[in-house]
């Protein structure tokens, strides 16, 4: 129980926060709160009561978790009628999975791509085809996004494969500038203006329209808000049972030294082929929920400097850490669009944020911890 | 086919080969000194091609109409700026990154080219959208048959060929050549030769980024109009050219640049009806080429110990 | 060391053998036409002078590099064209003359690196069936628990922790728990002394002759400079000089050998 403490008192303050944050409208009393935020943190990081909360996290994960579902929950019920507020958290929970999918192959195996949004898109845009134009159920769409993304991503794999480092990056950067001329140019996917995406509809239960309980409104945005958590919940298992694995262990072996971890049986191309693979899938699955949710897509939405969003996303929170990558992906996303001032500047300032971070904490806000397999257990 | 037309799309691709060869051996320069990749690079060239047409634009407000000294003052400002931002580059974010994984470079260089991208959409007035670049060459042209020979394309293409020529003279001729091959060669065994390494570095960046500078307003004079993303894609395009050429080895970059220019110029005479691919098949030629041959058609030196 | 030298190591089926083996780097001949034979349980020590090629022999053998010509068997099949994998799979494993571990990762997540082929790596095994896998970790964990203990006991309570923070001992020990995790019919050693004190060698040594007991039939090739580790632990040496074999037998044999000291004297 005392481990459990200083994460679930953390949790209920950051609960706190995020539901005032996203109250207020006044940009003088938001632009205040953030302050309040950054220093609240810096004073707890300089009183030294961050580490047990990074403590409980790591060895309590299992209840921290739960709270968490909880915590994000406690924050779409207190918005239930809002539309903007459910949308940005919508966004919030996607982006958390498509970086998820980004950390598989960056943080882990190491393998460069700067395409993240391109693979997003791809995701989007099978939305939008098969929702228009099939009758295949809506949560079989959301894996045949998942499925194209990494389908196509197959296209990279003998490049991404022969090639390291600087090489591999510059492949990536090349298919995102190309998917995004390829998509303005194509008519067939509507060209620069885009397609619209069919609103999600499963069992007859149509995601586009609001929720009437006995005398209690919820925005429309509630189905999609559960849909998106299921998902993010998934992913977030999925991604931790597999860093937590001899999966993972070969991932970072690989990383960190391929000849060495070569000289040791690993199979390079097998599992450098896996994580490219299934990070894809969960961007592309993120991806075409994320068109649904919005209904509508275009080549502006999955630019190169998109995809630079995820990266930094992955930079600020810690390479490797999915908590990181959840606490970063609120900062980022939410932001800009509570300050509007700032989200016209935003690829601009996050770049410039990322900098300062590979210069100063190149470990990111919330270092990976040393692997431990089965937290809490002792020999 | 005839034979004009041909000639039309020759001068094109010699046009396109020239830019991407002055990117390519920025990239080359600087991995030959440092070994780093400098993602920046290509952004470099886009705010040196936007300080060229400030320039214009305060010489005509200050009513200087000489074409000749517009162009040359919009040169100066444009290399010099450039080049000296090139070393505050290298000075502020690459040294000091030196003992760091190669990813960080790659990733910071990658995060100021967005930074400098962004600026030049968001300060420059009306930056988000194309600017007219001016015509400062005289647009005369000689027909030969079909084939427009234009005054400005011959003098932009003699100019490349000079600039290059230039960079090999100073390279192989001058005693700042040297130390700027001896420290590509080996930084230690230079170092004790009492090259000054920090200061050669510096220089180094500093011309690579001048001769960025310097495709930028040709790339200008060349369409009459730039925009904030050019340097993103003659980035990528230069940088795959050095890599074909053999990272680190100036002839391959020069070469690289035309092999791509050719590449392109013959998808479009190829592909005519479908022009509004051209940008999709040059990135494709750039994926395809690099599962071709990941390490270049001059394989660099291959520097791993085990 | 007192073990009986096997003075005629062709007596016995070699584990390990090179023929005509060569390897070209540019113009430079890096092993020029060796024959090289490890018997089954010796301890070979392979010495020389710089650059005269005894890690490229375990680059080579280790399928890093191709060889350009002649053959590498290991227990009568050819690995010559094999690669870095499949020479693990076949048994073999090493260490690097450069420390190769992955620093920002635990002492344990080092070893089992090193224990990849015994692993089960199938994904519905690593992320499903989690209580399988549980049993398989807790008994590699006490496996490689066991191993760091013969080395240094107080470091087998830290198996979780980095490897980044670790000196240079420890470090080289690790490496070779590591490689003999798995627990291989051979065991390349590559200047395990480097950036280590003589007494810290010492001791390395005695704890990899302890686990050599303990690993029935364990051959070990070691290339070293520290010429006193070579005298105590080998039965047999193997001296290189561009690429060549210049000298062969027990210690005292090549250390009286006129060519061995005028390659060592640069006497040529």
């Amino acid at each position: 129980m005392e481990s459990i403490l200083p994460g679930a008192v953390a949790l209920a303050l950051a609960t706190a926060y995020l539901i005032v944050l996203l109250r207020v409208e006044n940009q003088n009393t938001i632009l205040a709160l953030l302050g309040v935020g950054i220093a609240a943190v810096l004073v707890a990081n300089w009183l030294g009561w961050l580490a047990p909360v990074g403590r409980s996290f790591g060895e309590r994960e299992d209840v921290l978790g739960l709270l968490a579902i909880v915590a994000a929950i406690v924050v779409a019920s207190y918005f239930h009628e809002d539309h903007f507020v459910l949308l940005l958290l919508c966004t919030v929970l996607l982006y958390t999975v498509a970086t998820l999918g980004l950390n598989v192959q960056f943080g882990y195996a190491g393998v460069l791509n700067f395409a993240g949004a391109s693979f997003f898109g791809i995701g989007a845009y099978t939305a939008a085809v098969l929702n228009q134009h099939t009758a295949i159920p809506h949560l079989i769409v959301l894996l045949i996004g998942g499925l194209m993304a990494a389908l196509i991503g197959c296209l990279l794999l003998l490049p991404v494969l022969r090639t390291r480092g600087h090489y591999a990056a510059v492949v990536t950067i090349a298919f995102a500038l190309l998917l995004k001329t390829f998509l303005e140019v194509n008519d067939v996917l509507g060209g620069p203006q885009g397609l619209q995406v069919r609103s999600m509809n499963v069992l007859g239960w149509s995601f586009n329209n609001n929720i009437e309980i006995g005398g209690l409104r919820l925005s429309f945005y509630t189905s999609y808000f559960a849909t998106s958590l299921l998902i993010l919940i998934g992913a977030f298992v999925l991604v931790r049972r597999l860093e937590r694995s001899w999966i993972g262990l070969n991932l970072d072996a690989l990383r960190l030294d391929e000849t060495a971890a070569g000289c040791f049986g690993l199979n390079i191309v097998r599992w450098k082929v896996t994580a490219f693979l299934l990070g894809n899938f969960l961007i592309g699955i993120a991806g075409t929920l994320q068109g649904m949710v919005v209904g509508f897509v275009q080549p502006n939405n999955y630019t190169f400097a998109d995809s630079l969003i995820f990266v930094s996303i992955l930079l600020l929170g810690g390479i490797g850490n999915p908590w990181g990558v959840a606490v970063a992906t609120v900062i980022v996303v939410i932001v800009p669009e509570k300050l509007q001032v700032i989200q016209e500047y935003r690829f601009l300032l996050y770049a410039a944020l990322v900098m300062m971070v590979l210069l100063f904490r190149p470990e990111g806000l919330l270092p990976r911890p040393v692997r431990s397999y089965f937290p809490g257990w002792r020999p | 086919m005839d034979l004009g037309f041909l000639a039309q799309y020759v001068m094109n691709g010699l046009m396109l080969g020239m830019m991407y060869a002055l990117v390519a051996v920025g990239f080359t320069l600087f991995f030959g000194v440092l070994d780093v990749i400098k993602f920046s690079h290509g952004d470099v060239l886009t705010v040196g091609a936007f300080t060229g047409l400030a320039t214009f634009i305060g010489l005509r407000a200050a009513s200087i109409d000489s074409n000749a000294l517009q162009l040359l003052a919009m040169l100066i400002a444009s290399i010099g700026a450039m080049a000296i931002l090139g070393a505050v580059i290298a000075r502020a974010f690459i040294l000091p990154l030196r003992y760091a994984p190669a990813l960080n470079t790659l990733l910071i260089t990658l995060m100021l080219g967005t930074v400098l991208r962004e600026m030049v959409r968001l300060f420059y007035p009306d930056g988000a959208n194309p600017k007219p670049f001016p015509r400062l060459l005289p647009a005369d042209s000689v027909s030969i048959g079909n084939f427009n020979l234009r005054l400005d394309n011959a003098i932009m293409l003699t100019a490349g060929v000079l600039v290059i020529v230039g960079l090999q003279l100073l390279l192989n001729r001058t005693k700042l050549g040297l130390a700027i091959r001896a420290v590509a060669q080996d930084e230690e065994t230079a170092k004790t030769m009492g090259v000054n390494f920090n200061l050669i570095v510096l220089i180094t960046f500093a011309i690579g980024s001048g001769l960025a500078a310097f495709a930028g307003v040709m790339n200008g004079l060349y369409y009459n109009e730039i925009n904030f993303g050019i340097g993103l894609y003659l980035g990528v395009v230069g940088f795959s050219a050095a890599i074909v050429g053999g990272l680190g080895n100036i002839y391959g970059a020069i070469l690289g640049g035309f092999l791509f220019a050719a590449l392109q110029t013959i998808g479009a005479v190829s592909l005519p009806f479908a022009s509004a691919y051209k940008d999709v098949f040059a990135f494709g030629v750039v994926i395809a080429i690099m599962a071709w041959r990941p390490t270049g058609l001059i394989p660099e030196k291959l520097s791993e110990r085990v | 060391m007192t073990r009986k030298p096997a003075e005629d190591s062709t007596k016995f089926a070699p584990v390990l053998a090179a023929r005509g083996l060569t390897k070209r780097f540019g113009g430079v001949l890096a092993i020029d036409h060796l024959d090289l034979e490890v018997a089954q349980g010796e301890i070979l020590g392979l010495i020389g002078p710089n650059g005269s090629g005894k890690t490229t022999f375990f680059n080579v053998v280790t399928g890093i590099y191709g060889a350009d010509s002649g053959s590498v068997t290991f227990g009568g099949a050819d690995i010559t064209q094999a690669s870095p994998q499949a020479v693990y799979h076949a048994g073999i494993s090493r260490t690097f003359q450069r420390s190769r571990l992955s620093l920002p990762l635990s002492i344990f997540d080092n070893i089992m690196i090193g224990n990849h082929k015994r692993l089960n790596q199938r994904l519905w095994f690593n992320l499903i069936r989690r209580d399988a896998f549980k049993r398989e970790y807790e008994s590699s964990f006490h496996e490689a628990r066991a191993l760091v203990e013969v080395f240094d006991p107080p470091l087998a309570n830290r198996m979780f922790e980095a490897v980044v923070g670790l000196p240079m001992i420890d470090r080289r020990r690790i490496e070779i728990c590591r490689a003999l995790i798995s627990q291989p019919k051979l065991l390349l050693l590559d200047e395990p002394s480097a950036g280590m004190t003589h007494d810290e060698t010492t001791q390395l040594m005695n704890d990899i002759l302890e686990v050599r007991d303990r690993i029935p039939g364990l051959t070990i090739v070691i290339v070293e400079h520290e010429m006193g580790v070579i005298e105590r632990s080998t039965d047999r040496c193997v001296v290189l000089n561009f690429g060549r074999k210049i000298s062969e037998g027990t210690f005292t044999k090549i250390a009286a050998d006129r060519q061995v000291q005028e390659a060592y004297l640069g006497l040529q």
